[in-house]
């Protein structure tokens, strides 16, 4: 059974007059525990698609279904159940508050999950720390989001995605302000997720090193989704 | 145990952020709140003085001469002195008309600073004991005879504007010595002022002193109608056939009162209504400066799990706050303006009662309620705007 399974995606804005198609017709079966990396020219519809994944905008038409429950049938409510207790997002911009300290930021997705399913506040604690120290910034743990640098803002980001305990990460760019060798490290702890906790990844990279490194490599061009064979 | 972080905290985070906005809107509910709270204890206190005083005349109809009714209102109402008269011989004209049961007269005198008394002003009211049934169920301690000549009884607060408290005490009016015998228990009406004479006093007055009055006068009748008797057919008769006097019907006392400040409380009404729509706006626009401000950050929260419900849970504990904030500082600068004022408004500061602490809760909390609620429903199309952007736009906004 697909984890996540596409079928003939379409989506189209509306830009006054004119219709611009993002994505067109795209169909794609994403196993449980895969690592695909999606790369394209900006505006190639890469960061439309993973949206979509995620159920943050809804397509024309296709569809979409996640663990065989189609998306379009979940409603405004049981979609943001989806995203908060299946998706961990990965925004290509900086996604932080700016009023919430850090720990706050990580303990931002757990205020939505339902109240008896809530872990302790305690044990929230702990993973947020944990996180943190996966993302070497344990030390800034206190600090806000306006005293650290937009890499150390995009780690925070990272590690923020992981708090529920997602099946699936949808990662926008998400090495886009960091040194060659803190994204590496971010590639390496992305797999080691991806290895230990059966995380599926879908990052959107225009690195096409970081891309090598993946499972399954796709192309978005002009709305449309090629695979790319290994080791192109 | 960590302190859980909620919604709440992360509303009043919100409130911080800003705080010279946030600043403004609290001044501008507690403007807009304290307004409605001095206009209705100034409405509601002259409400509950004509309505108190209406309600312990003890009489259905107020007799006067003609064009003295407001004079008469001016006494009783706003404890104001005043002195008009008719001819006595009146009583007996309105105890022949049917639907009669009982009548009693009083006579007023104002006594003026310095040339009658030794007392300050205040009206004296001299009443004719046989037939009273206005000023005798208010003794304080009943005195198990007439007053004699000489002795007068004083209405609670005279006495304590001439420091008597204590009876027994000896004064001057209209240039005889009059020893106070009694205390009336406080009525709530222009009673409250009075000093009580009997009439047998009158000729003694008229001898001594400079009082404009003739022995064979009065000030007003008192009248009780029979059981069953309708009131305003009463009323029409004595006025159809007297033409000397004028008939105040017990629940219309304080109608010319109520009359002339009928453009003062349009005038409160009036820029009650500028001051809410004013704030209703006000709220609007922040509250639309707010959601757009922060459509990118809620985009971020719908695309973490945010639900439509935590954004409006989030957006409508920040409104509630503020809301509160506003209209308590609103209900307390607006009580303390009404206390405060109360002595500058001529009209409030002859009114013998205070509305009490009942009236006082209940107007708060129609401030409060008025306050937080044009807050919410300010609020309510931006919030409604904002849950239902689909996140992905939500985020891409600027």
């Amino acid at each position: 059974m697909s984890q996540i399974k596409l079928q003939n995606i379409t989506k189209t804005y509306q830009v006054g007059e004119d219709a611009l198609v993002a994505v067109q017709d795209v169909s794609l079966d994403i196993q449980s525990g895969d690592f695909i990396s999606i790369v394209g020219h900006s505006g190639s519809g890469k960061t439309t698609l993973l949206s979509m994944i995620g159920g943050i905008t809804t397509p024309t038409s296709g569809r979409i279904s996640f663990e065989d429950t189609d998306l379009s049938a979940m409603g405004s409510d049981g979609l943001s159940e989806y995203r908060c207790r299946k998706i961990g997002f990965m925004f290509q911009f900086a996604s932080l508050l700016p009023m919430l300290t850090v720990k706050e930021n990580l303990l931002l997705p757990t205020m939505f999950v339902p109240e008896p399913e809530r872990t302790y506040a305690s044990k929230l604690d702990d993973k947020a720390a944990e996180l943190l120290r996966s993302v070497g910034l344990l030390d800034k743990i206190n600090a806000f989001p306006g005293q650290l640098s937009g890499g150390q803002q995009r780690r925070v980001a990272i590690a923020r995605s992981f708090m529920n305990n997602p099946k699936l990460i949808l990662a926008d760019e998400p090495t886009g302000d960091l040194d060659e060798k803190t994204e590496q490290e971010m590639i390496n702890f992305f797999k080691a997720m991806n290895r230990t906790e059966g995380i599926t990844f879908v990052m959107v990279t225009h690195n096409s090193e970081l891309a090598r490194q993946t499972q399954r490599r796709l192309k978005m061009h002009q709305g449309s989704l090629q695979t790319l064979p290994s080791g192109e | 145990m960590p302190e859980r972080f909620t919604l709440s905290s992360l509303a009043i985070r919100n409130l911080r952020r800003r705080p010279l906005r946030t600043t403004i809107l609290i001044a501008a509910l507690t403007l807009m709140v304290a307004a409605l709270v001095f206009a209705l204890s100034f409405v509601m206190r002259v409400n509950a003085s004509i309505q108190l005083t209406s309600e312990r005349l003890g009489a259905d109809l107020l007799i006067v001469p003609t064009g003295a009714r407001g004079a008469a209102e001016d006494i009783l109402v706003e404890s104001h002195a005043r002195s008009f008269y008719m001819d006595k011989s009146i009583i007996e004209r309105i105890r022949k008309v049917a639907g009669i049961d009982k009548l009693s007269h009083q006579t007023y005198l104002v006594s003026l600073i310095g040339m009658c008394c030794s007392v300050p002003e205040s009206m004296v009211v001299a009443f004719n004991q046989e037939t009273d049934f206005v000023v005798k169920p208010w003794l304080k301690n009943k005195l198990g005879r007439n007053l004699r000549k000489g002795e007068a009884i004083v209405g609670e607060e005279s006495a304590f504007n001439i420091s008597l408290g204590l009876v027994e005490t000896e004064t001057q009016l209209f240039g005889s010595p009059f020893k106070m015998v009694g205390v009336l228990d406080k009525t709530g009406s222009g009673l409250d002022t009075a000093i009580f004479i009997s009439d047998d006093n009158i000729e003694d007055i008229i001898k001594n002193s400079d009082a404009k009055i003739k022995a064979d006068q009065i000030s007003v009748i008192f009248a009780k109608i029979k059981k069953g008797a309708d009131a305003y057919k009463v009323m029409s008769e004595i006025e159809n056939n007297i033409v000397e006097v004028d008939v105040v019907m017990r629940k219309d006392i304080g109608k010319s009162l109520l009359s002339a400040l009928g453009d003062i409380r349009k005038i409160f009404y009036f820029t009650m209504i500028l001051s809410t729509i004013l704030s209703l706006f006000l709220v609007w626009a922040i509250f639309t400066a707010i959601a757009n401000e922060r459509t990118r950050e809620v985009g971020i929260m719908r695309a973490l799990g945010a639900k439509e419900g935590h954004v409006v849970k989030l957006f409508l504990f920040e409104v509630l706050v503020l809301g509160a904030i506003g209209s308590i500082a609103g209900i307390i600068v607006g009580t303390s303006l009404a206390v405060l004022l109360a002595k500058n408004f001529s009209i409030l500061k002859n009114l013998p009662i205070d509305i009490g602490m009942l009236s006082r809760l209940l107007i708060a909390a129609a401030g409060l309620l008025f306050g937080t609620g044009i807050c919410v429903l300010g609020a309510l199309s931006p919030l409604n705007r904002l849950k239902k952007l689909e996140p992905l736009i939500a985020i891409k906004q600027e």
